[in-house]
């Protein structure tokens, strides 16, 4: 009989647990769905939210520049990102000697738990001055904060490709090294396409954090409000203009409605993310 | 004409432990040559030493000779990739690859070099006649290959070694994880077989054994125990521990 209080109790502290946080997940949305609707609300609002000008003094809000800003350093991270960690994952999954293969996941383990401060703070210390010399500007650019971010997903995505593909049977591997199939062969017509859902949801949480990487990305962009001209030129993302305007307007002014535009706007780019992994999995 | 295999002297460890020792067999082109004996005793490490794929298992180390026909398949010269090819190897658990019925079977015709369609198609067709399973997957070929039966999944991987012209079958325990009238289909299929291929198959079944090997090796320990045609050695063996592990009575 005290069982099964003592169940019931436990029961409804989970539903209750549970409850909470859909209301949180929910809430949170709703009120950056409330706070971004005079933005959203006004006449002509796409087209003065896409502008390319954020110009607080004269009532112009435009986010083209953190929307491209963000597109730009997020692809080229992951342009220069994937082929790396592609080819750590498949050394350790594949070409180093199996006595060390622990201790090699170990290690690109404890490498993804370093702060993202750190990698902005040693990217401020040599990715900037070397840009700096070799594209003979600031330094602070789009670009530098590419590198950063691409160093910084490294071990991450290196440890999700190499369990990806760690985890294809052996028999598999067996079955195609019986048939006369090279290293190479078994790793691009087996290994590849068997662990191709998973490597595709490493992919899509490198994605995800190179979206919303804040600080380490702020410390070396330059946070310019301007269209960048280039990749050698500063500039800023959703996350850190948000990060460099929060403080500066308050609730209530115009200026709040805009961020919470631009916090609305990673809502739906993280959402989709999770649609689309949901879809690699193969799930409805 | 299916060559001879046939092992000299062939003693294989892991990691220093030694678990064949000096094993001389052959099994004659074109035979049937049944690998018996308790678990762990090295029939698979036997087969796996034939076409060489031990060597993909860590702190594997193999000494001694095996010859296909005349060559030396341990020589530095010899290639590896090639020798598979001549030396086809079927495995316990069916294990097909995630991919069509179609593209399992063109796998290893693909990996060497195959691309034109219907010179693909027309292997693939024949590769699963020989194998008994076209009747059952005909117009079929586009669905995973995991959605056959166990039995079927077996075939196919039959068909998928017979595709790239194999000289050589090395079965291991083919039927060990299938249902009776699976296991009798594939041993129909293996008495088709026997002449056009010279085929070494490792099982736990003894009346099976009996029923499709022209000879049989028994091994124990690591060792070869006793070799000779299969229906002598299960009416007359010549070893004591052979004629105890026949008659379930062996103890290691």
């Amino acid at each position: 009989m005290r069982d099964q209080q003592r169940e019931k109790v436990i029961q409804s502290v989970t539903w209750g647990l549970g409850g909470i946080f859909v209301l949180l997940g929910f809430g949170l949305m709703a009120m950056v769905l409330v706070g971004a609707w005079p933005t959203l609300a006004e006449p002509h609002a796409l087209a003065r939210l896409l502008s390319p000008t954020w110009d607080p003094m004269r009532d112009q809000w435009g986010l083209l520049p953190f929307l491209l800003g963000t597109a730009v350093v997020t692809c080229l991270a992951l342009a220069i990102v994937v082929p790396l960690a592609l080819a750590t994952g498949i050394s350790i999954s594949r070409m180093l000697p199996w006595s060390l293969r622990p201790q090699a996941v170990r290690l690109l383990a404890a490498l993804t738990a370093i702060p993202s401060v750190v990698f902005g703070w040693w990217g401020l210390e040599t990715v900037v001055p070397a840009v700096r010399i070799l594209g003979g500007q600031a330094g602070f650019s789009l670009l530098a904060a590419a590198i950063v971010l691409a160093l910084m997903l490294w071990p991450t995505l290196g440890f999700l490709f190499a369990e990806a593909l760690m985890k294809v049977p052996r028999s598999y591997v067996e079955a195609s090294a019986a048939l006369g199939a090279s290293d190479d062969q078994t790793l691009v017509r087996i290994l590849i396409p068997s662990a191709w859902p998973q490597l595709m949801n490493a992919f899509l949480v490198a994605v995800a954090r190179g979206l919303g990487e804040t600080v380490a990305v702020q410390m070396v962009i330059g946070g310019q409000v301007a269209m960048p001209a280039g990749l050698l030129s500063p500039g800023a993302t959703l996350t850190t203009q948000l990060l460099t305007d929060a403080t500066l307007f308050p609730p209530g002014t115009r200026g709040h409605a805009a961020l919470d535009a631009m916090a609305l706007a990673l809502l739906a780019a993280m959402g989709l993310l999770v649609r689309l992994s949901a879809r690699w999995q193969g799930q409805p | 004409m299916a060559p001879t295999i046939r092992t000299e002297h062939l003693s294989v460890s892991y990691h220093r432990t030694p678990v064949l020792h000096q094993i001389s067999l052959e099994a004659a082109g074109g035979e049937v040559l049944a690998l018996i004996g308790p678990s762990g005793c090295g029939k698979s490490t036997f087969l796996r030493a034939l076409n060489r794929l031990v060597e993909e298992t860590p702190g594997a180390r193999v000494e001694g000779r095996v010859y296909l026909g005349n060559m030396n398949i341990y020589a530095p010269s010899v290639d590896v990739t090639q020798l598979r090819r001549r030396v086809g190897m079927v495995f316990q658990a069916p294990n097909p690859f995630p991919f069509s019925i179609f593209d399992n079977v063109a796998y290893g015709p693909r990996l060497h070099g195959v691309t034109d369609a219907g010179e693909l198609r027309r292997i693939v067709e024949r590769s699963l006649q020989e194998a008994a399973l076209w009747d059952e997957v005909r117009g079929k070929l586009r669905r995973p290959a995991l959605t056959l039966s166990g039995g079927q999944q077996q075939r196919l991987c039959i068909a998928r070694a017979l595709a790239v012209d194999p000289e050589v079958l090395l079965l291991d325990e083919p039927t060990a994880a299938l249902d009776p009238l699976s296991t009798e289909k594939i041993e129909e299929l293996i008495a088709n077989l026997r002449g056009r291929y010279t085929i070494v198959m490792v099982t736990h079944n003894l009346r099976q054994a009996a029923r499709i090997s022209d000879r049989t090796a028994f091994f124990a320990e690591g060792r070869l125990v006793e070799v000779g045609w299969t229906r002598q050695m299960f009416t007359a063996p010549q070893d004591p521990r052979t004629e105890q592990y026949l008659t379930g009575r062996y103890q290691p």
